[in-house]
């Protein structure tokens, strides 16, 4: 769209919405009414309020009343249509933060209200000296807006985010509409001097520690308690509600006007006591409010790097210089032995090696120094010139010292460890990882699911549930695989089988094979599945698509969320917590998982969705 | 029955009860929750009693406490109006001098006739139930003090600092021009019109419950005041002593 169809866009807008826009007022942006079109102005530096002072401004009425008698009941509420033109994208990302907090739980209808009639447009911004928003990963932003001005040379490219959005440019841009589409624009790269020295996903973990450090001391002295930072912030929502009379004190309404965790009387109860009594305690409740317990909750801070706060602060408090100065003194751990010894293997001597199947072979290792690990957890192996992979135990943890691995014959490095003979020596570095909570077991009926190799770290469950059966109440094992001829430890399950220590069912894709086992799916094993949900554990592990299909089924007999344990392996390469590869969103398969509880990981999209 | 008020004034400009009469848009619906009984600008007549007075200005002279006394005695609320009556205000501003030298400063001799002691608040002569803070007041402020009264709650003030009504009203910061701002520790309420004036904050609402005095001065020294240059800003309207 160039300037000519632009004005001509905005004068059709004007007829039909209210057009907020960025406008100069005493030498400074701030967002307001257009009357004009000619003075939209659609390059320039961050504004002194937020999209908030629309959205979710400081005097709101909420309803009507009578003094001597009830709320005044008013028509649906409603908010005339308008056009917040000329959001930059943290501003976009604050609304989702408003989103989040105003709509979960009972929904806040005033804000919903607004937020309906209200069509946001995005475009481009020019970062000033107080933004911090590459930092938080806030300077562009894929959805959330209904439509967003690119800026290029002649004018502008104009993404859509929305049906909304697409029907604005419909109905008023007719001409651009009917031009040709075009690719979206190369990401431009934007560079804020002011900047956080490390990962915004260390972040929590950073707060996690600080809560008692000096610095909250410090900026207590010298903060102002004026409160411009939390009003001026486009994310900051908590509020004060209050009665206004009518001056002829027999109406009134109630309203809810902006509040800020900065003043004295925020945590203050009728008592007199204040929760947070020094600016010490408020300034800390504001910073882990931004970058704690709303990550906790969203996974998100809720802080979009606008710079708003230091940008008017007369006491010169900088977020970013706060949160540098944490990460800097947080001391650095020492390394637990020599430098490098975290990334070195140790020798272990083959004992043993079995055939478990065609490609998978059962090695039985003596370990150099004797460890403990949980069924659940897994090992590095490595040979060297070829690499490092995990392989999950499939033993229990026991004072033999010795320990089993399956190892599934498929690239370079496993076809390599096929060729290793009894006697031979292989690099082994670990035990890493959680695995199933045995200290919640005892006294417990125990559900283990199975499918094809997720067998393998079962079986070292299962067998030191077997080593002390009778701490344990009904164990029910449901395994499934494509084939007899790849179930996995086909001895130890027709031993369980007929142990009568437990129940184990089995199933096979394979039709007509010779166990005469039904040829179904995992999944029908629940049929006639008799379960105590308030007193069973399930332990799952299989292959990703398993927990789609089983989740369900066992929500269906009642278990709790934190009562399903499920093994979410992922390519855990360095075992440490660092390398990446093995995320979920935002945490560490190899440091917090493999297996994980399910109501730990069922806000994480990556986790099981996809 | 009408709550029955009266509007009284000391040595003040009679600014406050100014800014009342000029609530034009508003006073026909105030008189017909009160009745004025006594108010010297707008009536002759007197009254023995009433419900409440609001007193303008600074206590000067013997004959000011006695007929202040005579107020207090003949009314169940006793309101401050303005800086003048609440902590003295500008009034004060030669306070730290000796009188009979101010009137020589001032008048170049004796001034027998203009005998006056140093200014006092109202509160240092008799209890005062509230008060409206600001020079002159706030009209709509007083408006809601009034209502509270004839709802017979305690008015409550703002206790947080001019700075927030600037960030509200999104005007420039005085310190942005290099100019010093009594903002930051000066109780809001007035929705900052000195600073769309122009003009910066000078603290006529006096201090707010807990002023951070100590990261103010900080800044305020940063911007090249000396500890006297500070303490002559509090001194213009008296806004009590900042140590």
């Amino acid at each position: 769209m160039g300037q000519t169809e632009l004005l001509r866009f905005v004068r059709s807008l004007l007829q039909a919405y209210d057009v907020i826009a960025p406008r100069r007022k005493k030498g400074r942006i701030v967002l307001d009414n257009l009357s004009d079109a000619t003075d939209l102005e659609l390059h320039f530096p961050p504004s002194v309020h937020s999209p908030k002072k629309f959205l979710f401004p400081h005097w709101d009425e909420l309803f009507r009343f009578r003094l001597d008698g009830n709320v005044l009941l008013k028509t649906e509420k409603s908010s005339p249509p308008r056009i917040l033109f000329g959001m930059h994208p943290c501003d976009l990302h604050a609304v989702k933060i408003l989103d989040d907090c105003l709509f979960e739980g009972e929904t806040d209808s005033t804000y919903r209200a607004k937020r309906e009639s209200t069509l946001l447009i995005g475009t481009d911004c020019v970062p000033d000296e107080h933004c911090f928003c590459t930092s938080l990963g806030t300077d562009r932003i894929a959805n959330g807006f209904d439509l967003f001005f690119h800026h290029r040379d002649n004018g502008y490219l104009i993404q859509t985010g929305s049906e909304r959005g697409h029907r604005l440019l419909t109905d008023h841009a007719p001409a651009t509409m009917a031009g040709p589409r075009e690719a979206p624009l190369a990401l431009q790269l934007k560079e804020c001097e002011n900047r956080l020295q490390f990962p915004v996903e260390s972040l929590p973990l950073l707060m996690e520690d600080a809560y008692d450090d000096p610095i909250w001391e410090e900026l207590g002295k010298n903060c102002l308690g004026c409160g411009s930072c939390t009003l001026l912030c486009p994310s900051c929502y908590c509020f004060n509600v209050q009665d206004k009379l009518d001056l002829n004190l027999k109406e009134g309404q109630r309203v809810r006007t902006w509040d800020s965790c900065q003043f004295d009387q925020f945590a203050q109860v009728n008592s007199g006591d204040n929760f947070r009594s020094g600016q010490a305690d408020r300034q800390r409740h504001r910073f882990y409010r931004k970058y704690k317990y709303l990550w906790d909750k969203y996974q998100r801070t809720a802080c979009v790097g606008c710079g708003r706060c230091s940008r008017e602060c007369l006491a010169n408090i900088k977020p970013t210089e706060v949160l540098n100065k944490l990460f800097n003194q947080a001391p650095l751990p020492q390394p637990d032995s020599s430098p490098g010894s975290e990334y070195q293997p140790q020798m272990a001597r083959v004992e043993q090696i079995k055939e478990l199947s065609n490609n998978d072979r059962l090695f039985r290792l003596k370990v150099p120094q004797k460890f403990t690990f949980q069924p659940g957890s897994f090992l590095q192996l490595s040979v060297f010139g070829l690499g490092e992979a995990p392989f999950s135990f499939a033993s229990p943890s026991d004072d033999s010292g010795e320990i089993e691995l399956v190892v599934r014959r498929a690239g370079t490095l496993t076809q390599s460890l096929h060729r290793v003979q009894c006697g031979d020596r292989i690099g082994i570095r670990g035990p890493f990882g959680n695995g199933f909570p045995l200290d919640r077991m005892p006294g417990k009926d125990l559900l283990l699911i199975a499918g094809g190799r997720g067998l393998i770290a079962l079986r070292s469950l299962m067998l030191t549930l077997l080593t002390d059966r009778e701490r344990y109440g009904r164990i029910t094992l449901l395994c499934g695989a494509r084939s007899i001829d790849t179930l996995l430890f086909q001895d130890d399950l027709l031993s369980w089988h007929h142990s009568g220590l437990l129940d184990c069912r089995f199933a096979v894709n394979e039709q007509n094979n010779r166990w005469g086992i039904p040829a179904v799916d995992v999944s029908l094993l629940f049929r006639d599945l008799e379960i105590n949900a308030s007193r069973t554990i399930a332990a799952v592990s299989g292959p990703p698509e398993m927990y789609r299909q089983i989740n369900p089924l066992l929500f269906r007999l009642g278990l709790a969320d934190e009562d399903i344990y499920l093994n979410l392996e992922r390519h855990m390469k360095c075992g440490l917590g660092k390398c990446g590869k093995c995320r979920i969103n935002n945490i560490c398969v190899c440091e917090c998982g493999p297996v994980f509880a399910y109501s730990s990981v069922k806000h994480l999209a990556e986790a099981i969705e996809r | 029955m009408k709550r029955r008020i009266g509007f009284f004034d000391f040595t003040g400009c009679e600014g406050c009860q100014l800014t009342i009469m000029n609530l034009e848009d508003h006073l026909l619906q105030v008189l017909q929750l009160v009745e004025v009984v006594e108010f010297r600008e707008l009536m002759s007549e007197t009254s023995a009693n009433l419900d409440i007075a609001f007193v303008e200005g600074s206590i000067t002279r013997a004959a000011d406490r006695q007929r202040l006394q005579d107020i207090r005695h003949r009314s169940k609320i006793l309101v401050a109006l303005g800086a003048c009556a609440d902590n003295g205000g500008i009034n004060l501003l030669g306070s730290h001098q000796d009188v009979s030298t101010l009137r020589q400063q001032v008048y170049a001799c004796d001034a027998e006739h203009l005998l006056t002691e140093t200014p006092v608040p109202l509160h240092k002569v008799v209890n005062v139930d509230y008060s409206i803070p600001g020079c002159p007041i706030d009209g709509q402020e007083f408006l809601a003090v009034l209502q509270a009264l004839l709802l017979e709650r305690d008015p409550e003030l703002p206790n947080f600092a001019v700075c927030v009504e600037c960030k509200l009203a999104e005007y420039p910061c005085s310190f942005d021009y290099g100019e010093i701002c009594l903002g930051p520790v000066t109780r809001a309420g007035c929705r900052a019109i000195c600073i769309e004036g122009g003009d910066r904050c000078r603290g006529c609402r006096g201090l707010v419950d807990n002023p951070r005095t100590t990261p103010y001065h900080q800044i305020l020294e940063e911007h090249g005041l000396s500890v006297e240059e500070i303490l002559e800003q509090y001194r213009t309207f008296n806004i009590g002593d900042p140590q």
